[in-house]
């Protein structure tokens, strides 16, 4: 989040049209507008609903990432992380027979935490380059699962009942012209949550500031004297809850887990969102708000480019399309602005 | 100015042998503006590091305000009221000015929340106090360095600043902002804040210093009030030598010769226009004049990297076309470019590999690979021919100081064997001694027959190295200087000013 802008009325608009949020907005209505011409019933409260269900899980993992982005790291272990699990929390809970979603969501988030934790152990302990270990241990934690806990699926009638119900609540109940009903979801809810306790870290605690600070300009935090180390611990265990979450909610979605979900779809689309909504792959800018967006225009894309006659090959096609110009440009403006400033002399 | 603040007792600080300070004392009075000057890599920066607790001295005492601190930490410099303003300012350039003032301060209170109203505030009363104004809603990146300064003094302040110790703050601005940033440190003098001020330029140091303190090889040469100095006499004993110019004359046999190079009607429309000259071996021809004169566009064209509209280039009386570095690197020319940190050198790598980069293919041996013993001939005979300062020529050339580094890529072009080199402001950023140094090589390499341009906005530098100046000015051959000699340092100021259109020393 940016902080307070106190301008006046036109500096806010001169703002506004330099946001790349609202480009972003224009392009989502522009596109809806589009989808809603060919088949009216995109834009109908039940597809709004039935969107949000569908894309909170991938909006919680676009959150995480884009809080080590913003610190200037990257972590692509997240997939794993939220598969691994949610394919042990699943296993766990019809080992031990408690049919308990909050035992569910400890028992993930506690598994989330420690990934992380095994993360930021490498990274800010011996300082290797982020990419690098998440890499790494994205294979380790998925490799490990695979062996050690097994690779076999758990389907609708062996899931435990309260990750279906979790799946099934809703918030708000509306009724069809027929009388059947249709709901927002309660992933909404969590959705909501996720986003603002982050938004509150990030904009009003120093620890967020300070993650703002880190991708701008890593060794003057060092030397203003605050904990690096701890930053980075929480930064990482932050994305490795984030998509434990995540986890919980893609199987209670689907209900059904399969040991090899989430890890192969959900990585390029997640960091094609947050790139979209902004934020610099070079860290210390971007907004939550653009990250949301992002996470928007890709799940519309993702399931409406059939309707507008094109092959869903061309999902793929695009999602790679958006992360390349995406990065392009952030690297565009960062060159245009170091000529701009002079370069000063390392001692 | 009676109240000493800080006090340094014989500290001596040794890293893997080398001694880079051995019993240095020095002190600052309450509001003192104190000068510490020293060649690349005679310890200021070790010295600075040690008052702000970030490097612990071996030896000896550091006093502020009276207490004595044995092993100085970070924290407690900054709890003590010292602050460093390095020469990359240590800002954020993704947040507002406000934030980067005022973050600093949350951290250091420990605070887990960020007040808004408090951030505004805090920068806010900052820059009312040193009569400054800045929008604080402004990014750091957007902002121009001289104006990032001012932030950066900003919040040493508000952090309670009673020293601020400033690492080379003038030798990225423009002179104008200097004077600007020498009213602030006035100001800050004005409410007792001393500040301790590092620089090459001597000036500089004449304008705004009390004293001076000199340091060589890690040691101190003395304190002196900055009255009691002259140009010389500072010179001196940075350097422990005298420094004097002679003008550079052409030796007689190279003058009968044909030119080597010459420039018939060169354009490149918004760039240059119509510029003719010629360019004889052994000579120096100085290239000057104002950023936007168009003098490093037209090196530029020179090396094959901005391609003229129409014109022609003769190398020894043959029309060539230079379309690519590669062209210009097999045609016999050489360019030093300006930035020599990111377009000279390879900062990562050994200094050895960056000398050798340019001439690899000619160090095939067996099966083209790679002949290591010759390799290794090669980089020690150009790391002693140039006098280079390092251990060996395995270290990282970003190890290196700014002086060290420029002959490093010196090296690197003259392993080619250039017949026509161009060097873009080659002592930018190196200090004095350094730098006569540089010019040394330079001369010697035209006494040995090759042609060389140095372009430089630093008149003096011209003046001293140089036997003929090309002026431009609005991409237009201003004015010929044939001698060097002949004309004044005033003189040549008002060509490239363009104040005077025609000089007395006409062509």
């Amino acid at each position: 989040m940016s902080p307070p802008a106190r301008g006046t009325v036109p500096a806010l608009t001169a703002g506004l049209l330099r946001r790349n949020e609202f480009y972003l907005l224009l392009v989502i209505v522009v596109f809806s507008l589009a989808i809603t011409i060919v088949n009216p019933a995109f834009f109908t409260v039940e597809n709004m609903f039935d969107l949000i269900r569908s894309s909170a899980g991938m909006a919680i993992l676009a959150i995480g990432f884009f809080v080590v982005l913003l610190s200037g790291g990257i972590d692509i272990s997240f997939p794993a992380v939220a598969i691994v699990a949610q394919y042990i929390t699943v296993n766990s809970i019809i080992a031990l027979g408690v049919d308990n979603l909050w035992l569910a969501f400890a028992i993930s988030s506690a598994i989330g935490i420690a990934f992380g934790a095994v993360n930021a152990f490498f990274i800010s302990v011996f300082r290797i380059p982020t990419f690098i270990v998440t890499l790494a241990t994205m294979n380790i934690f998925h490799g490990a699962m695979l062996e050690f806990v097994g690779t076999k699926a758990v389907n609708a009638g062996q899931l435990p009942n309260c990750f279906k119900g979790f799946g099934l609540a809703d918030i708000l109940s509306l009724h069809r012209a027929d009388g059947t009903t249709y709901g927002l979801s309660v992933f909404f809810l969590v959705l909501l949550g996720v986003i603002l306790v982050t938004w509150v870290i990030l904009k009003y605690t120093v620890l967020g500031r300070v993650i703002y600070a880190m991708g701008g300009n890593m060794e003057a935090v060092k030397r203003s004297g605050f904990n690096i180390r701890r930053t980075q611990f929480f930064i990482y265990c932050y994305v490795g809850l984030l998509a434990s979450i995540m986890g919980i909610i893609h199987v209670s979605l689907i209900r059904y887990s399969n040991a090899t979900y989430i890890i192969d779809s959900e990585l390029l689309h997640v960091i094609a969102a947050v790139i979209l909504g902004g934020a610099s792959i070079l860290g210390g800018s971007g907004t939550l708000t653009g990250t949301l967006l992002g996470v928007v225009m890709i799940s519309i894309l993702e399931k409406n480019l059939v309707l507008l006659g094109l092959s869903s090959y061309w999902q793929q096609f695009f999602v790679g399309l958006i992360i390349v110009l995406g990065v392009s440009i952030t690297h565009i403006q960062k060159r245009i602005q170091n000529r701009r400033s002079l370069a000063l002399a390392r001692e | 100015m009676a109240d000493v603040f800080l006090e340094v007792r014989r500290i001596s600080k040794a890293y893997e042998g080398v001694q880079a300070l051995s019993e240095v004392s020095l002190s600052i009075g309450t509001g003192e503006v104190h000068c510490l000057v020293g060649e690349n890599g005679s310890g200021k920066s070790t010295l600075i590091k040690c008052i702000g607790g970030v490097v612990t001295p071996d030896s000896g005492q550091i006093v502020i305000n009276g207490r004595v601190h044995e092993h100085l930490q970070a924290i407690d410099a900054i709890r003590e009221g010292i602050q460093i303003i390095y020469q990359d300012l240590s800002l954020y350039p993704n947040v507002t000015v406000a934030e980067n003032i005022s973050l600093n301060q949350f951290v250091e209170r420990r605070a887990s929340f960020v007040n808004w109203a408090e951030v505004r505030a805090i920068a806010a009363r900052g820059l009312a106090e040193i009569e400054e104004d800045i929008d604080l809603d402004a990014l750091v990146q957007n902002l121009s360095v001289a104006k990032r300064q001012v932030v950066a003094i900003t919040r040493s302040l508000t952090q309670g600043a009673k020293l601020i110790i400033m690492d080379e703050p003038t030798s990225a601005i423009t002179r104008q902002d200097v004077d600007h940033l020498f009213s602030v440190i006035a100001r800050l003098k004005q409410k007792g804040i001393s500040t301790l001020f590092i620089s090459h330029k001597l000036s500089e140091i004449f304008e705004i210093a009390d004293s001076v303190t000199i340091l060589r090889d890690g040691k101190k040469v003395g304190d002196f009030p900055a009255g009691e100095l002259d140009d010389q006499k500072l010179t001196f004993l940075m350097t422990g030598r005298n420094i004097q110019y002679t003008p550079y004359h052409i030796p007689r046999e190279w003058q009968q010769q044909a030119p080597l190079l010459e420039v018939r009607n060169l354009t490149r429309r918004g760039h240059f226009q119509d510029v003719s000259f010629s360019l004889w071996a052994g000579e120096i021809l100085g290239l000057t004049g104002l950023i936007g004169s168009g003098r490093t566009e037209l090196a530029l064209a020179l090396f094959g990297l901005n391609r003229p509209d129409s014109g022609e280039i003769l190398l020894k009386g043959k029309p060539v076309q230079i379309r690519s570095p590669e062209d210009a690197v097999r045609l016999g020319i050489g360019y030093l470019p300006e930035d020599r940190l990111t377009q000279g050198l390879f900062i990562g790598q050994s200094i050895g590999d960056n000398i050798v980069i340019t001439v690899l293919r000619k160090l095939l041996g067996f099966l083209g690979l790679l002949d290591s013993g010759r390799l290794k001939q090669t980089q020690d005979g150009w790391l002693s021919d140039l006098k280079i300062k390092a251990p060996s020529a395995r270290v990282r050339a970003w190890s290196l100081s700014g002086g060290n580094q420029q002959r490093v890529v010196l090296a690197k072009w003259l392993a080619t064997k250039p017949k026509v080199f161009i060097l873009d402001g080659p002592t930018i950023g190196i200090d004095i001694a350094s730098k006569s140094n540089i010019h040394e090589i330079i001369r010697s390499l035209a006494e040995q027959g090759i042609a060389i341009v140095v372009i430089s906005d630093e008149i003096p530098e011209i003046l001293h190295s140089c036997n003929r100046v090309l002026v431009m000015r609005e991409g237009r051959l201003e004015k010929e200087v044939p001698d060097v000699a002949a004309v004044g340092e005033a003189e040549m100021l008002s060509f490239v000013s363009g104040k005077l259109s025609n000089g007395v020393a006409g062509t």
